[in-house]
Formats: structure tokens, sequence, C-alpha cells
């Protein structure tokens, strides 16, 4: 076919390492932390280079994988939980979640 | 014009700042081009502009309190203000060029093959102290709250801003609801632990171990957009039975998606429940 995507046999091979090794799901990501505890993530570039693969191989495989992660009743759930969570706010405000907090920093 | 070696650069930065915020921007700030040490290789100011040396930043044109009041999920999805700081980004590039005589590019909004934006906007936000980035994840002011944000990286030497300290998220109100109930407002609304993107801690008035479920994210924020296209497409080609297949490609699903798709010029942010909750800046989103 007439444009580069990477073979299923390799994706699956790769596709949950390089997904956990890139940004997909951050933990401790943020700046501030010391050294010791930050985990910023692996780049493309950075992710080839630990497994030895071509960066343009890393970079198909995650991007795939990013999209392959969760299915398409994700998608229809997002709808929902968006649904609830608008409606809850414009009926409650922020009384929904800390409308107490709110109030006491004013004070 | 102005030749380069009559520039007196922090008074044209002052003059940068006076005409972003005549042309709309609530903030503007400056990073240095050499303070991306954080953003990989190939998505640094230079990687865009050789000889980069600053990374100006401007920021505004939130959505108003009334979109946030709307009962409507969808009412924001298409009413997303960020072109304008875009819109903006791009005549401070022109006006810098024009101005002072110097390289200015305003960052293209969007992804590159990658899917990765093509130089993180929100941390040269975060540099530049226009805000700083939440335990959400966008960049947020610490009066105005969440905004959008445009960047100009420019060969000009402009001199830089420092991240703001104390930061603006957790903010006060947040690190006494941690306190009182092992929560926030974002994270009572989107949990990890119940399908939702987001977990974290508060310590010391900062927030720690912070998980981020970026590809969870996706399916909320780019709901009806090019991920759900995708996703829906795949489904509908694998439908054997075309009565069934007309009813996926006609579904309210699929076509809203590509009404989205069709709204949009660059991107769209689908979900921004974790802010409509958000104390910070809520003030400017509450009127009678």
């Amino acid at each position: 076919m007439g444009f580069y995507f990477v073979d299923p046999e390799t994706y699956n091979k790769y596709k949950d390492e390089i997904l956990e090794m890139s940004h997909a799901v951050q933990v401790n990501f943020q700046e501030h932390l010391p050294a010791d505890k930050r985990q910023p993530g692996y780049s493309d570039k950075q992710i080839a280079e630990k497994l030895g693969l071509e960066l343009k191989v890393v970079r198909e495989i995650r991007c795939v994988a990013e999209r392959d992660k969760y299915p398409l009743d994700e998608f229809e759930e997002a709808i929902r939980f968006k649904e609830k969570a608008c409606l809850d706010y414009s009926v409650k405000g922020m009384s929904a979640v800390m409308e107490k907090y709110v109030k006491e920093s004013k004070k | 014009m102005t030749a380069q070696n009559k520039i007196d650069f922090a008074t044209a930065k002052s003059e940068l700042a006076a005409i972003a915020g005549k042309s709309g921007a609530l903030v503007s700030g400056v990073a240095s081009a050499g303070a991306f040490d954080d953003a990989p290789e190939g998505y640094r100011p230079a990687d865009i502009l050789p000889h980069a040396k600053s990374v100006l930043v401007v920021g505004g044109a939130q959505p108003r309190a009334g979109d946030w009041q709307s009962p409507n999920y969808q009412h924001m999805e298409v009413t997303t203000t960020s072109d304008r700081m875009q819109t903006l980004a791009l005549k401070m590039a022109r006006f810098i060029e024009d101005r002072f005589s110097y390289y200015a590019v305003a960052v293209p909004a969007g992804v590159d093959r990658g899917q990765q934006p093509f130089m993180s906007i929100s941390m040269a936000a975060d540099l530049a102290g226009c805000g700083s980035k939440s335990l959400a994840g966008p960049v947020l002011h610490p009066e105005f709250g969440f905004m959008y944000y445009g960047a100009i990286i420019t060969t000009m030497p402009l001199p830089a801003d420092k991240p703001l300290d104390p930061p603006a998220c957790p903010a006060p109100e947040c690190v006494r609801m941690y306190e009182a109930e092992g929560t926030t407002p974002c994270l009572n609304t989107c949990p990890a632990k119940a399908g939702g993107c987001l977990d974290g801690r508060i310590e010391d008035g900062r927030f720690t171990e912070r998980q981020y479920d970026a590809t969870r994210c996706a399916t909320r924020v780019q709901n009806y957009w090019v991920p759900g296209f995708q996703k829906v497409l795949g489904a509908t080609l694998q439908e054997p039975d075309a009565e069934k297949q007309k009813m996926m490609l006609f579904s309210s699903m699929f076509s809203r998606t590509l009404w989205s798709m069709t709204y949009s010029n660059v991107a769209q942010g689908q979900c921004a429940e974790c802010m409509r909750v958000c104390p910070v800046g809520y003030e400017y989103r509450t009127k009678n």
C-alpha cells in the first residue's frame, strides 16, 4: 500500500511497552518534583533508543496505540460523563463540589 | 522599522505587552528560548526557528461566564475561543518582524505527524510566568484561571520572565478541601479510580503523585472529533449487515462528529469539566 504503517505483528509486540514509556499516562510528570521522584516520560526518540527501534516505528506504534487503548464504548461513556457533570454544575454551581471552601476564602 | 542596535529590549517588551493587551490579551510574558530543556528534542523553539532567543506568550479569550453556566455541554465545543489567541500570535509575529526587524514565528496550533504539538505552548506559558500548570493539566492564571494561550518564537533577545511562585494550582480552597475530604474539585469530577483521567495528592501545598491518563482524556476532549471519527469509522467498516451499517453511518454520534470536524479549523476542546469546577478564576465565571 502507498503509505507507511507498521505491520500488526510489530505493533502487537511493542504497543504496551511503548505506551507505558510514553506520555500517554503521566505519573509524577510535573517539573517541581525532585529529580529522584519525577517521571517525565520518554519522547519517541528516547523510546526508540531504549528499544533499539527506528524512530518512525515507535512514533507509528504510539500513535496507533493511543487510539487503540480505549474502545468505542469509552467515547459513548464520555458523552454520559459530560452531560451529567455539566448539568450538575448548571443546577448546583460550585456547591456541586466545593462552594463552602470558596466561601471560606472570601471571609 | 527600528535598527537592531538602537533597540532597548526592556522597552520593546513593554511595547509588545501593550499591543497584546490592546488586542485582547489579558496576560503576556516572555520565556527564554533556552529554557525549554524539558521539551523533547525536536520540539524546542530553535527546532521551529533557528537561532531563537525568546518566546513571547499571550493569553486570554476565556469562555464567557455564560458559557460555563450552560447546561448543554456541547455548547462550549463550538464556541471555543482559542483561535483568537492564535490570531493574535500571528499579528504579534508580524509586528516583531516589521517593527524590530527580528525573525518571528507564531507557534502553529494543531499537531505534527506524531500527533504532538510543534512546541508546547503550555510549557511556554508556564516558563513565561503567564500561568502555571495545574493538577488537571491546563495552565491556570492565578487571577483569571483557565484561558487560552498563543506563543511567538523570535530571534529578538527580550528580557525573560520567570515561572510563577507560588503557582496558581493548587488554590487555597483546594488545599483546604483536600485536607478535609482527601480530594479536590477536579479530582472529584474526573477521578481515575472511577473511570476518569486524574489522580493525585497535595503535600505541603503542592500537588504530587499526579496521574493523568492522556488517552482517556482524548476520548472526552476529542469525543466528537478525529479520534471519535476514526473509532466509529472502524466499527462501521467492520459491520457486515448493510442495514446496521446505515444506522451507524447516519447515527447521531457519527453525524455530530462530522459536524464538529466541519466547525473546527484547527482543534476543539470538547470536555472542560475539570476546569468548570476549578476555583481559580471562579469570580470571572460567576455573574448574576
